[in-house]
């Protein structure tokens, strides 16, 4: 069963707190959060988040096609490299 | 360049004409057989390649020079390797993970800060994964223009601009 809608999106209160700190001060830092099954929320967008995998911070760089899926979905717990071939990489 | 690259890997016969089961490991998997002639570790054998078509796990295809299922399975495990000048070539700001993987980082000061080993994308861009010491943690760096304002292939390396905090423990 899906969450109820007036209770809003859930989100770890410290996670606020620190996107706020980050947005006002206009740093570009990483923001480590351990917080996985928080919400990413519009006011996010533009942000880097450092999310903990259980062994490091995997950075996160938030946009807004990812606003209402959670933290987590972006830092996963398990290591998978596969094979190089042909795939390739773009720097935005 | 002329380096090989692995592109897949023979897992063994495929019927009793001679075919082989044939597993890809490029990102549009039909496209291992444009990269042919294909060639083993050393470079000592190589195959033309033909898919013949799609079946579970990989494709059936045949090889250039195996006509029967003993020389079929005999090549089960050889992983297959193109030439790094097969593939095409890139527009400005896209790289084979291939280029990336290998490359010194270091900061704009010039202090190195590691090399890379693996390129990763979750669903939120691609990250560099740079080992920075023997026996030491890997750290994920965003491959963004802001925190990678320079790739030089030619020199091997790469000028990284990491957001606070990164390679702090």
């Amino acid at each position: 069963m899906s969450r109820s809608v007036w209770k809003g999106p859930f989100v770890d209160a410290y996670v606020l707190k620190k996107a706020e700190a980050a947005r006002e001060g206009g740093r570009h830092d990483v923001i480590k959060i351990w917080s996985r099954r928080s919400t990413i929320l519009p006011q996010f967008v533009g942000l880097t988040f450092g999310v903990y995998n259980g062994k490091k911070h995997v950075p996160v760089s938030v946009t807004e096609d990812m606003i209402g899926q959670k933290f987590g979905e972006y830092s996963p717990t398990r290591t998978y490299y596969g094979h190089a071939a042909d795939k390739k990489a773009k720097r935005k | 360049m002329s380096e090989l690259i692995c592109v897949g890997a023979i897992a063994g016969g495929f019927g009793v004409m001679g075919e082989v089961r044939l597993k890809s490991f490029c990102a549009v998997p039909e496209d291992i057989a444009a990269y042919a002639p294909l060639s083993n570790e050393d470079g000592t054998r190589t195959f033309a390649v033909r898919i013949t078509r799609p079946i579970s796990g990989g494709f059936a295809a045949r090889l250039g020079g195996i006509t029967t299922k003993e020389q079929a399975d005999a090549l089960k495990g050889l992983r297959l390797y193109a030439l790094r000048d097969r593939l095409p070539s890139l527009p400005d700001d896209e790289y084979y993970h291939a280029d990336l993987i290998g490359l010194q980082v270091v900061d704009t000061g010039g202090a190195v800060l590691g090399e890379v080993i693996a390129v990763q994308n979750h669903g939120a861009g691609d990250l560099l994964e740079i080992r920075r010491g023997a026996g030491q943690e890997t750290v994920l760096l965003p491959f963004t223009l802001a925190a990678v304002p320079t790739v030089d292939l030619t020199a091997g390396r790469i000028v990284a601009d990491p957001p606070e905090g990164l390679f702090e423990r």
